[in-house]
């Protein structure tokens, strides 16, 4: 990461001309080839910026950046108040909450933690107003529709409620059809609409779920 | 720097070559130089390179070079110019920041990355031993394929290669499963001994690019300039260094039972469509069960109540009590496609309790190489329970 402060204007020719005045600005030129350039505001957003692959050719006091499109930044430098490099290596990446898309992937995969006797006849069963987490077979061969939520809550319960609604007209589904809401936690207004409505609740531990032994047994 | 080449000659090795090129994209400058295939016109002949800490891949050709020297031009669009170039000599030279490729009427500037940056590639340890490109090309991919995908379990995804005199033992499991074939080679002394468990991503690649025609591939076991273990391979001008998996192999060879007291015979090739067949109903992981009745295999996969259902029955010679077991159908056909052989053999733990042979590891083989002879090619796979 090469961070320059410099008295510079700048110009970009390509899909649309767009020029900045001279001015003290902030110039990033990164590992990845990119160069940016920033004012000291607008966040995140620089004024202008060239994305990689491109090539930054240095000259005298004039910088000449350029992709493969032909479209080129050019900035011509008055002063330089600053020019440091720093070595930040690799960058361990940004890590979101991916709890409800992993437990969908757990319960596919084992059903049974949900009820005993389910076994598992697709994910993503499209209904027609939206994807129903996963789709069950009961011990008895009726259709269970489970939707799937981090936090139990009236929504979850509502949102069950319409798939369930249209599985009970598809002739093409083993009848009756029942609903599952499986969550970690499940909040008693949305237990008590729930039981309202005529459908189950289960809690489910994430951490014990990810734990669990393979279903398969090994050589070792 | 200056050469000329044969097209296809510089063709094949800058493509073999990049395929040791990082594929992610390296962010840190440093590392940017592995993006770069090194050209070697320092004599005799042209050295194609290319390295990212794990595994080294060079490729020599001859090469008429008029002016000696190095140079590394980006390794990705080197690939493609070469493949794209007409039929003609090509002449390589480097002229300021840029390397210049012309062939026939056609001419290519590349800016070339500064090649001092470039690390010390390491050099091939002393040759262990010679064998066929061909059937070790054979023997790798028979038993890569029970190695681990699973970076979690970095010790099972490499291959341990032991050799013990004139004979390589090759092994590699992912816990379910675990294949062990056995070969003659040509050690360079008689009393050769050694371990090394290499990246089985590596060693196939590798093996299979040593496997054309009549190549004689050496093998070579050793230690890198700092001190880290290393295994070459080197054949047709072509050599691959691969650093080796840390850690240490399960002592597979307990697995492996002595002799199997109940064994069944199928013919491989109806067997493998079977499976293949009844398969399509069975959900990712669900098993297909195998019925053993006297002369019979029936096959089985789907559940009552279940979506769907399969079922096929086979002829096979068994004589023994009606025994039910159940294998992963991706890990049974792995192991038929393995088996160099018209019949596969199931080797069951035990003749009299059904319930123990279908509960214990079943060992695949292919057909009897005679009494008390282990055969060269040995896949044993573990059963999944069936319910009830």
């Amino acid at each position: 990461m090469r961070l320059v402060i410099a008295r510079c204007s700048v110009d970009y020719v390509g899909r649309l001309n767009a020029h900045l005045p001279s001015a003290v600005r902030l110039l990033l030129v990164k590992a990845d080839g990119s160069v940016s350039i920033h004012a000291d505001g607008r966040a995140y957003k620089p004024l202008n910026w060239m994305s990689p692959p491109c090539v930054l050719t240095e000259g005298e006091g004039l910088w000449r950046i350029t992709n493969k499109a032909d479209e080129s930044l050019l900035i011509t430098i008055e002063e330089v108040m600053h020019d440091s490099t720093h070595e930040l290596g690799v960058d361990p990446g940004l890590r979101k909450d991916g709890v409800e898309a992993h437990l969908q992937v757990l319960l596919a995969d084992r059903p049974d933690a949900i009820r005993e006797d389910l076994t598992l006849v697709r994910r993503e069963y499209e209904t027609g107003i939206g994807p129903v987490d996963l789709l069950c077979r009961s011990g008895d061969g009726a259709s269970v529709a489970v939707e799937i939520k981090r936090r139990g809550e009236i929504d979850g319960v509502e949102q069950l409620t319409r798939y369930v609604a249209r599985m009970v007209e598809d002739p093409g589904l083993p009848h009756p059809v029942h609903g599952i809401l499986v969550a970690q936690s499940i909040t008693p207004q949305a237990r008590l609409l729930a039981t309202d409505r005529g459908l189950a609740t289960v809690t489910v531990n994430y951490d014990a779920l990810r734990g669990l032994e393979p279903s398969i047994p090994t050589l070792f | 720097m200056r050469f000329r080449v044969e097209r296809d000659e510089f063709t094949e090795a800058v493509a073999w070559t990049a395929r040791s090129l990082p594929s992610r994209t390296a962010t840190a400058a440093q590392q940017q130089v592995l993006t770069g295939l090194l050209l070697d016109a320092s004599g005799p002949g042209l050295v194609v390179a290319a390295f990212d800490y794990e595994v080294a891949a060079q490729a020599k050709l001859e090469a008429t070079i008029s002016e000696e020297g190095r140079a590394l031009a980006p390794g990705k669009m080197l690939a493609e110019i070469t493949k794209q170039l007409p039929a003609a000599p090509v002449e390589v030279w480097t002229e300021g920041n840029g390397l210049v490729i012309a062939c026939g009427n056609a001419r290519f500037t590349l800016r070339t990355m500064p090649v001092e940056e470039y690390p010390a590639l390491p050099p091939l340890p002393p040759i262990t031993g010679y064998i066929e490109g061909g059937a070790f090309g054979a023997a790798v991919s028979q038993v890569a394929v029970a190695a681990g995908r699973d970076d979690t379990l970095p010790v099972l995804t490499g291959v341990r290669l032991e050799i013990e005199g004139d004979v390589l033992t090759l092994a590699a499991t992912d816990r379910y499963r675990l294949a062990v074939r056995t070969l003659k080679w040509r050690p360079e002394s008689p009393d050769a001994a050694g371990v090394a468990l290499i990246p089985a991503r590596t060693l196939l690649d590798t093996a299979r690019s040593l496997s054309g025609g009549s190549v004689e591939v050496a093998i070579a076991l050793g230690t890198g300039p700092s001190g880290e273990a290393l295994a070459g391979f080197a054949g047709n001008g072509r050599q691959t260094t691969t650093r080796l998996v840390d850690g240490q192999f399960p002592p597979y060879r307990k697995l492996l039972p002595d002799s199997c007291p109940l064994i069944a015979a199928v013919e491989k090739a109806p067997l493998l469509e079977a499976v293949k067949r009844v398969a399509l109903v069975a959900p990712k992981t669900a098993p297909v069960k195998l019925a053993f009745t006297e002369d019979h295999l029936e096959l089985e996969a789907g559940s009552n109540g279940g979506e769907a259902q399969a079922s096929e029955t086979l002829p096979s010679t068994y004589s023994g009590p009606d025994l039910a077991v159940a294998f992963n159908p991706a890990y049974l056909q792995d192991a038929l496609n393995a088996i160099d052989s018209d019949q596969v053999e199931f080797g069951f733990a035990s003749a009299d309790d059904a319930e123990v042979a279908a509960k214990k590891p079943a060992i695949l083989t292919g057909k009897g190489a005679g009494e008390g002879e282990a055969p060269d090619y040995r896949y044993l796979l573990m059963p999944i329970q069936l319910n009830g």
